[in-house]
């Protein structure tokens, strides 16, 4: 199984990430100085390193605005959260393939969002159609998240305002911040 | 009946009342006791218990949300004035309010009325246009993004399901938050922030309609601290039909057809749960989300295969699913329906959720067996799925067939009109409003008080919310929602018009899309509320050119407790109010819906939403280049006011501001009103009329502002002008806060091109108006009474800012 | 006198084809709304056309990024045919989202190098957004741009822009250097007077503010703007005409038309 997340090259804005910072000073929030927002892919199903990198680079990332990096993970699409997130998300160690990634600087915080089990992820249901219009004809799994760095300093408590008041809705989605 | 692990026998025959009700609750099947009774009695005479596919398909089927069972059922209504009471029983208080005045009215043009999934009037001789308003408040509450897009997503499946299937032309959409600036700390437990409600709604609708391809070309926002824990959704969608595409009927032995999305565990008791007050344990599967383009595929299909004549009926799965949607077009024929043949998105599904699944984006066809290679070639080019589920039989039975063994078999009839009439009595205690002491404002008050009016949340810019919709796509929105001479400069619309050139090539005609909703003023009284709403709506729509000869009318009730006598009573009067004006104005209702227990109940603490009812009015007009918008145009020009203004300041945004105690809430004065709107639209036909604006939340001072800073313009207004009325007989004269604040119905303000005001002060004889300024850029915004020693002179951007910023999220 | 044909190609989520099949017919031509599906059963059936049109809309969602399923679908099943197309001179155009794909796939704006060097990105509002907006045609009056959609404009028009993700970025200042020597940047957002343009004037915070390009030949042509929604005059804000209540849109869909007679 392998994670890819999308990162915005250096030089570039980071529109969505500069909104939720403003979303989070919007709600009384202090001490977050930077956001940045990564669309994250989670892809299961046989598939090999290279055609991860093709997938990677033709399909999910923009060859000009935008990098990504590819992490192998043990766990399949569907099993918890959790466990997965658990395994720490050091990018620096677990990046497989990076393309010139930019290595967020210190004091960061991280939350991850993605949906439950059983609600409809329409993306991913793109995803798959897209790659196999690459040639990919494979069987896979698909699963979309959304990342979020955090520059600053909060409490845990606050984080998990931060990710149920404006990132996440429980109801439908599940979260990990930290 | 045999059945195997996947589908239970109910146990229901030997049941307590007592079992009966904890059967119901437990099962979330939101029956009353005595329908539980009806249902033991039906399963009694067949000697057997039901199965759970059964019971769920009686609760869904019988579900206030597909029944409508209060507004159908038996009111006993008293009414109490000066301790006086009066009765009257309503044994349908649809059929004999808002469907009765469309019955007696008898307009031909009325090509389906209040029987389809939307009403259809005439546009030209060769096509319908068919509207349809719906509300998905509970699920926006839980999952603003998801239910608000699911929302938008089911009233354009109306669209879709209105005869053999309308090409939808555009949405609407009004919605009621809660106040944006609440405190975190005061929102209750559980609920999310109103912001976040709106901002979650606003994007659901925005996703899903511009994805759809339909431009949202008119809606409103209201704030009011009611609707913190129950949002208000209401989303609209019209569309265009050929006459000869209005009919349908399903055959025995036609094949039932499947369409679209899969089946999964979204939405799974969606039609109960719209019955069900919002608690902190809401049932999480309640909530759906939508995938607009694999609607959007079922669109582009479904024409293609109506074009051909490929099928014989259509409707939508909606609330209640197959169960809903199969229930209806075998009505009359029965139907067999073979359970595991429903494509579903995941295994696990039992039988009872698969035939209930609210799964999203699916259309159900009857297809005659001579066409069912053709369509489903349709479908699946384009990559919709599409499978055969069963056929419509002759039996007048529903059968269901789960892996060989049949786990349904009741008759249609009871299913359909089984249901026992409840009785509910409803109360409305009449109370006289007062005039509130005279409201004297210096000019620096009432300068303060129009920037006040300008940025409150029901007055100020929606431009944050409208813009993030695309009403300009299928280029047909030639009325749009942000009005200027130029393309910078942009002030609120009164009504959209939608010129249909792409499906009716060489068409001069347009469509009118308005609204009016104003729930302060139900807070009072909610006969004025309604008749208020019903005002507003032509108003809006005669503002910017349409002809009330061709109007029709919408309604969509949104209330709280129908089991509270005073709630329902409430309602009772906003319905009477229907008729009477449907009537005095001589425009008939085509379609409504209503969405009652609007309420919230947390900590023992109730929150019951203030009543609302929004009126949604289509109309066509016979020359979509013959219409105008609402900025000022030249300077020089004169301004007029047409229209009483009365001392009306009850519910109003002044009211509001000020803390001003009592206030008699704007009234109806249809014959005047009508009167005057037939004039404008005379006026319009010889090309008379550059600017018109109608008058409500704020009064005469905000609409003649908006009008000027809509246009980067100045105005000179001459307050001693405005013609006044009086309400009782004792009443002293109005104040020039009073008539600049009052929000009096049946108003308009006009800009008349000097060489022309002799020819509309022709037109406009006998009726109440006047010449109350002129378009004047050099000093500004200036209102002025000499008798009061009032002026007022503000730049237009100032004003411009304050209406802007309120919203800007 | 034969009619132009005009294949517009439409997929899941496209929904400006109905609009721009109006308008290329308005303008004298023969238009179908063709699904790309058809297409693919039929490669060489894009030569019996002789226009091109990418219409607007949310193909496939959207998802992942605007347009890039459908230019990567494209590109990979009829990228051959496409650029054969593009190369044999015939009119092409991308609205909105057809610009988007065509950016992605990277037939803007180089169809014989056919790889993406420049990209529509998000917004720097970060959100969608509908309105008005004036537009500069780059006209030089020495070296006007060759393009076959543009010409007959004067100095300013003004269209409707619908778009998240209209930010254009080309890959580096070399790349941008030569669109501007090619005059291939044939529509900027402006003021009301053709000066540089603030937000909202400015929708997307596009580098050098451009809102269309064209290939150096001049026949391949994206732009984010809708010219489709402006065919008449009464769907101006304003209501205004250029000519007998038609609206500038027109004049791009009747150059092409024009072009290919």
């Amino acid at each position: 199984m392998f994670e890819i997340e999308i990162r915005t090259k250096k030089g570039f804005k980071n529109s969505h990430g500069e909104h939720v910072l403003s979303d989070i000073s919007g709600i009384g929030i202090k001490g977050i100085t930077e956001v940045e927002y990564f669309p994250l892919y989670v892809i299961d199903g046989g598939i090999t390193s290279a055609e991860v990198g093709t997938i990677a680079l033709e399909l999910l990332s923009d060859k000009i605005t935008e990098t990504y990096i590819c992490r192998y993970k043990e766990q399949s699409v569907g099993k918890s959260l959790k466990t997965e997130s658990s395994a720490g998300i050091d990018v620096s160690e677990t990046a497989a393939c990076a393309d010139s990634a930019i290595l967020p600087h210190s004091a960061f915080f991280v939350i991850e969002v993605w949906y439950k089990k059983g609600v409809t992820d329409t993306v991913s249901e793109s995803v798959i159609k897209a790659v196999k219009d690459l040639g990919i004809e494979k069987e896979i799994k698909v699963k979309t998240g959304h990342k979020y760095y955090l520059y600053g300093k909060v409490s845990q408590a606050v984080l998990n305002d931060i990710a149920t008041k404006l990132l996440a809705n429980t109801l439908v989605q599940e979260y990990v911040a930290q | 009946m045999k059945c195997i692990t996947d589908c239970k026998i109910i146990e229901i025959l030997n049941l307590s009342d007592e079992q009966l009700i904890e059967l119901s609750r437990k099962n979330v099947l939101s029956l009353s006791l005595e329908e539980m009774k009806t249902v033991q009695n039906y399963f009694k005479k067949l000697k057997r218990n039901p199965t759970d596919v059964e019971i769920e398909t009686l609760a869904q089927t019988w579900s206030e949300h597909c029944k409508h069972k209060t507004l159908t059922g038996i009111i006993e209504y008293t009414e109490e004035k000066n301790s006086k009471k009066t009765r009257r029983i309503y044994n349908n208080l649809l059929k004999e309010t808002i469907f009765k005045a469309a019955v007696e009215l008898n307009k031909k043009w009325c090509l389906s009325v209040f029987k389809d999934n939307a009403g259809v009037i005439e546009f030209d001789s060769e096509n319908g246009i068919a509207f349809k308003v719906e509300t998905h408040n509970h699920p926006s509450a839980l999952e603003p993004y998801g239910g608000s897009a699911t929302g938008i997503g089911g009233v354009i499946r109306d669209i879709l399901g209105v005869g053999l299937g309308a090409k939808p032309l555009a949405n609407t959409d009004v919605f009621c938050f809660g106040d944006p600036d609440t405190e975190y700390s005061k929102v209750p437990e559980g609920m999310h922030h109103p912001k976040r409600i709106a901002k979650g709604v606003v994007s659901g609708v925005r996703d899903y309609g511009n994805r759809m391809g339909i431009p949202t070309v008119n809606g409103t926002v209201c704030f009011d601290d009611g609707y913190m824990a129950n949002p208000l959704v209401y989303c609209g969608t019209m569309g265009i039909i050929p006459k000869d595409k209005i009919e349908k009927k399903v055959n025995s032995g036609d094949l039932i057809l499947v369409v679209g999305g899969r089946a999964g565990r979204d939405g799974i008791h969606g039609a109960t749960f719209s019955s069900v007050q919002l608690d902190q344990e809401s049932d999480v599967s309640a909530v759906q989300i939508g995938n607009p383009i694999i609607e959007k595929k079922v669109l582009d299909t479904l024409i293609k295969a109506r074009d051909l004549n490929l099928y014989r009926s259509v409707t939508d799965c909606g609330a209640g699913g197959l169960s809903s949607a199969v229930g209806e077009l075998g009505k009359k024929t029965g139907a067999v329906v073979y359970l595991d043949r429903v494509p579903l998105k995941y295994d696990g599904l039992c039988p009872w959720e698969i035939w209930i699944s609210e799964a999203q984006e699916r259309m159900v066809f009857a297809v005659p067996p001579e066409n069912k290679e053709k369509i489903v070639e349709i479908f699946e080019r384009e990559n919709v799925e599409a499978v055969f589920i069963g056929e419509f039989t002759a039996d007048g039975k529903l059968t269901l067939i789960y892996e060989g063994d049949v786990v349904t078999n009741i008759d249609m009839e009871f299913l359909h009109n089984g249901v026992p009439k409840p009785t509910r009595p409803a109360l409305c205690k009449i109370k006289e409003e007062k005039i509130q002491k005279p409201v004297e404002m210096s000019s620096s008050e009432i300068s303060e008080a129009l920037k006040a009016s300008l940025s409150d949340l029901n007055v100020c810019s929606k431009e944050w919310i409208v813009r993030q919709y695309d009403h300009e796509v299928q280029g047909q929105t030639v009325i749009k929602p942000f009005q200027g001479n130029n393309v910078e400069v942009s002030g609120p619309g009164d009504a959209a018009i939608i010129f249909p050139y792409t499906v009716v090539r060489g068409t001069k005609k347009g469509i009118v899309l308005s609204n009016g909703i104003n729930p302060q003023y139900g807070k009072i009284n909610t006969y004025k509320m309604a008749a208020s709403a019903i005002e507003e709506a032509l108003r809006n729509a005669v503002a910017v050119g349409a002809d009330i000869e061709k109007m029709s009318l919408l309604d969509n009730f949104c209330w709280g407790n129908p089991d509270e006598p005073e709630i329902l009573g409430s309602l009772v009067r906003a319905a009477n109010a229907c008729y009477d004006m449907s009537k005095s104005f001589d425009v008939p209702f085509i379609s409504g819906k209503d969405s009652l227990h609007n309420e919230y109940s947390i900590g023992g603490k109730k929150y019951s939403i203030p009543p609302a009812l929004l009126i949604s009015a289509m109309g066509v007009i016979e020359n979509a280049a013959n219409t105008f918008t609402m900025p000022l145009k030249n300077d020089g020009d004169k301004v007029f006011v047409l229209g009483t203004t009365r001392n009306e300041l009850g519910g109003s945004v002044l009211a509001k501001i000020k803390n001003i105690k009592y206030g008699i809430v704007p009234d109806v004065h249809p014959q005047e009103s009508k009167d005057i709107m037939k004039r404008i639209y005379r006026a319009a036909s010889e090309n008379l009329i550059e600017a018109c604006h109608d008058c409500s939340e704020g009064g005469l001072v905000v609409a003649i502002s908006e009008m000027a800073f809509a246009a980067g313009k100045g105005v000179k207004i001459d307050i001693d002008a405005v013609k006044t009325g009086k309400i009782k007989s004792q009443e002293t004269e109005l104040t020039a806060a009073e008539i600049l604040f009052s929000e009096s119905n049946g108003r308009f303000v006009v800009e008349v091109k000097p060489g022309n005001e002799a020819r509309f002060g022709e037109i406009l004889e006998d009726a109440v108006f006047a010449e109350i300024g002129c378009v004047n850029s050099d000093k500004g915004i200036v209102f002025e009474s000499e008798k009061n020693k009032i002026k007022i002179q503000e730049a237009p951007e100032v004003l411009l800012n304050y209406w802007r910023s309120t919203i800007n999220w | 006198m034969k009619k132009a044909k005009v294949l517009i190609l439409r997929t899941a989520g496209t929904n400006c084809d109905c609009e721009t099949q109006a308008a290329f017919e308005l303008s004298g031509a023969v238009a179908e709304r063709i699904h790309i599906n058809a297409l693919i059963e039929k490669k060489d059936k894009i030569f019996e056309y002789d226009i091109l049109a990418f219409p607007g809309g949310f193909s496939y969602g959207d998802d992942i990024a605007s347009g890039k399923i459908l230019a990567n679908e494209i590109k990979n099943k009829l990228g051959d045919r496409i650029k054969k197309f593009a190369l044999s001179g015939r009119p092409i155009i991308g609205i909105c989202n057809g610009f988007q794909v065509l950016v992605k796939m990277g037939l803007l704006p180089d169809p014989e190098l056919f790889e993406q060097v420049s990209t529509l990105s998000y917004n720097d509002s970060d959100k969608f957004e509908c309105r008005w907006v004036y537009l500069k045609t780059e006209k030089k009056i020495k070296n006007e741009s060759n393009c076959v959609w543009t010409k007959n404009l004067p100095d300013i028009i003004s269209l409707p822009v619908a778009h998240g993700e209209g930010k254009f970025i080309p890959d580096d200042r070399k790349l941008l250097d030569s669109l501007n020597e090619n005059n291939q940047i044939v529509f900027r957002y402006s003021s009301k007077d053709g000066g540089k343009p603030e937000y909202p004037l400015d929708p997307n915070g596009s580098v050098d503010q451009i809102a269309g390009i064209c290939s150096t030949a001049g026949n391949v042509f994206g732009l984010m703007p809708h010219p489709e929604r402006y065919i008449f005059a009464l769907q101006h804000p304003a209501g205004e005409s250029f000519c007998r209540g038609y609206g500038w849109g027109k004049v791009i869909f009747q150059n092409a038309v024009d072009f290919v007679k």
